[in-house]
């Protein structure tokens, strides 16, 4: 009797609710709400609804998430492992007990409390946009404190008194808070400069210490400018610090670039070095221009006194596929710092007064052979688009279009396959599990292999394998047969390509699809997307990143 | 008349050519254009960077084209692509 009014009780419930779900239907209006829709197109909005997402999924809130995903469109919460790597959290123990969001917040409060014995009553303000800056005000004398501080170089005659003063009503804008900005930035506020402006798009990662050496180990994920300015107090805090956490754009670089005397590039991208040229060339102001990668370093002043731009040098940018990024191509960190050094000098001697030696030269730095070279360049280009006789660009133009590559030194993600050439690290270890026999062919190269490797791959570097090298066929030819021999099958044998992030991996599957069916037989090759990085973030946690 | 002068190749074009240094002979009467070209056909991944290089002959710059060289025994020639990693 009981179970009957249950029964009808249950029937009433979901009736009524019935009633009032269809109720709420009829009068839903859809949600618009344009501010939200464009955050969620942006990097930051991306990683906020991520976080949030991650934070539902972790506490199984399924009911809310019915509404949440929905409206940000997102589905993407379920990735934790992605996530907590571009935030730059490694994960361990402690931080997997709860959502990423506790990891962030942990993060700000010991950012804000560190140890390090500021009281950091002025913790650096954080600019999100360009602001018209008050005028330096110069001085005319130097106060005991600063005679005191600056004693050491005050006694040079080169410097003096006047250098001193000169250099403490000069600003100079950083253009790149990294392994060159870094070095800079020290000696400019060692020195007493008087305004530092500081920009960086990025945040501070773990893979950035060992070169970029005003961060540290608890600034992981907090932007670089700010982290910059947060050390450099410490050192001279009569120095004004403005952190500008943005990518330098068309937009805002003349409004920027205008308020400042001297211009540092510092920066890790092709498109940000021809905008900064052109910026500095139509606001007139120097540009201390310096580059590192693996054990070389270049530096020149450009647009000083008369002197070329690098528009004068290379009027058009290189093809985007001949570029080298530092993630890519390494680079041993004094290197950059060296350069960075040498950034500061050229920009104390023109902000002192004493000049500098660089406009018509270039400057290279060779590590690995110790060497130091002087090349003297051309004159300015008459023909040059920006600084030459007539002109052509009288506005900032669209860089990242002009270079085809982005403002960025994060690698390039290719699409040379179909998705049906490529697996995910998550069925590359099910193949592995359910031992379907196949070949793994690593085509990093061997100083990359060193660092990290999965067991049972055999190793043949892309390069190679796009040289058509003798002997690297041959040891494909022969894995390939002992393979076949073991399935004794006809079929095409499966290979499947790995590399550190599944760009050269699909560039490999293309040359063995070119040699399927001929010199090595059929084979059918596809490559592992996403390669070891996703390996690591999806499937093996233990295994390490690089 | 020919001589023997040293090429330096840096960044991009040192992985292209897959040397740092080599002495090569040319015509020791020569055009910058006719140098760049006996380069360019020892390392031919090198003619990618035809536009987006510095030449340069004993530390000073050349434009690739009509420029006309007197090489001496021993001259140093670079080849100079521009690094923008930071
Ligand atoms: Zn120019």
């Amino acid at each position: 009797m009981f179970a009957a009014e249950d029964t009808k009780s249950q029937d009433l419930l979901i009736q009524n609710l019935e009633n009032i779900l269809n109720k709420i239907k009829q009068n839903k209006t859809p949600f618009v709400n344009e501010n939200f829709q464009h955050f969620l197109n942006t990097k930051n909005g991306y990683l906020v609804s991520s976080l949030v997402t991650e934070f539902l999924q972790f506490f199984d809130l399924g009911c809310t998430m019915a509404v949440f995903q929905p409206e940000t469109g997102t589905l993407h919460g379920s990735d934790r492992g992605n996530l907590a790597h571009v935030l730059g959290i490694v994960e361990n123990e402690n931080t997997r007990v709860g959502p990423l969001l506790l990891e962030v917040m942990k993060r700000c409060q010991n950012f804000s409390s560190r140890g390090d014995g500021s009281s950091d009553s002025s913790l650096p303000v954080l600019h999100n946009l360009v602001t018209e800056l008050p005028l330096l005000e110069a001085k005319i004398s130097l106060s005991n404190k600063a005679i005191l501080r600056y004693s050491r170089q005050l006694v040079l005659p080169e410097l003096g008194v006047k250098g001193q003063l000169n250099l403490s009503k000069s600003s100079v804008l950083i253009v790149g808070c990294g392994g060159l900005g870094c070095p800079l930035a020290q000696y400019l506020a060692a020195a007493g400069i008087g305004r530092l402006g500081l920009l960086d798009y990025d945040v501070v990662e773990m893979n950035n210490l060992h070169r970029q050496v005003l961060h540290g180990e608890n600034r992981q994920g907090i932007p670089k400018s700010l982290s910059a300015a947060t050390t450099l107090k410490q050192l001279n805090s009569e120095v004004e610090y403005i952190c500008y956490n943005m990518t330098l754009t068309s937009k805002i670089a003349l409004e920027l670039i205008q308020q400042y005397d001297i211009i540092a590039d510092c920066s890790d991208n092709v498109p940000t070095r021809y905008l900064v040229n052109d910026a500095c060339v139509l606001t007139g102001k120097p540009l201390v221009s310096a580059s590192a990668l693996r054990m070389e370093g270049q530096l020149t002043i450009y647009n000083y006194q008369g002197n070329p731009c690098y528009r004068c040098l290379f009027p058009v940018p290189p093809p985007a596929e001949t570029v080298t990024n530092c993630a890519d191509g390494g680079v041993l960190g004094v290197v950059p710092g060296i350069m960075g050094c040498l950034q500061a000098l050229e920009v104390q001697k023109i902000a002192s007064g004493i000049g500098t030696s660089f406009g018509q030269f270039i400057l290279m730095f060779d590590a690995l052979e110790g060497r130091f070279r002087n090349i003297r360049l051309r004159a300015k280009n008459q023909n040059c688009a920006v600084c030459g006789a007539n002109p052509t660009i009288g506005v900032l133009q669209d860089y990242e279009a002009f270079c085809g590559s982005s403002a960025s030194d994060k690698c390039r993600t290719v699409h040379l396959l179909s998705k049906e050439e490529r697996i995910s690290a998550q069925e590359y270890k099910k193949i592995l599990d359910e031992k379907v026999p196949h070949l793994l062919v690593d085509v990093r190269p061997p100083v990359e292999v060193d660092i990290c490797h999965l067991p049972d791959s055999i190793y043949i570097p892309l390069d190679k394998l796009e040289k058509k090298n003798l002997d690297c066929l041959n040891h494909l030819k022969r894995k390939l047969l002992e393979g076949r021999l073991k399935t004794g099958e006809e079929m095409s044998f499966p290979v499947y390509v790995i590399c550190k992030l599944g760009n050269d991996s699909q560039k490999a599957v293309k040359i063995l699809q070119d040699l399927s069916g001929k010199e090595l037989g059929a084979l059918l090759a596809k490559d592992i997307a996403g390669g070891l990085m996703a390996w690591s973030n999806k499937v093996d946690p233990t295994f390490p990143q690089y | 008349m020919s001589c023997e002068v040293l090429v330096l190749y840096f960044a991009k074009s040192a992985e292209l050519a897959d040397v740092r240094s080599e002495r090569i002979c040319v015509a020791q009467q020569t055009t910058s254009q006719q140098l760049w070209q006996e380069i360019v056909s020892r390392h031919p991944r090198l003619a990618a960077l035809r536009d987006h290089v510095i030449l340069a002959v004993c530390q000073e710059y050349v434009s690739i084209g009509d420029q006309l060289l007197l090489l001496q025994p021993g001259d140093e020639v670079a080849i100079i692509p521009p690094i923008s990693g930071g």
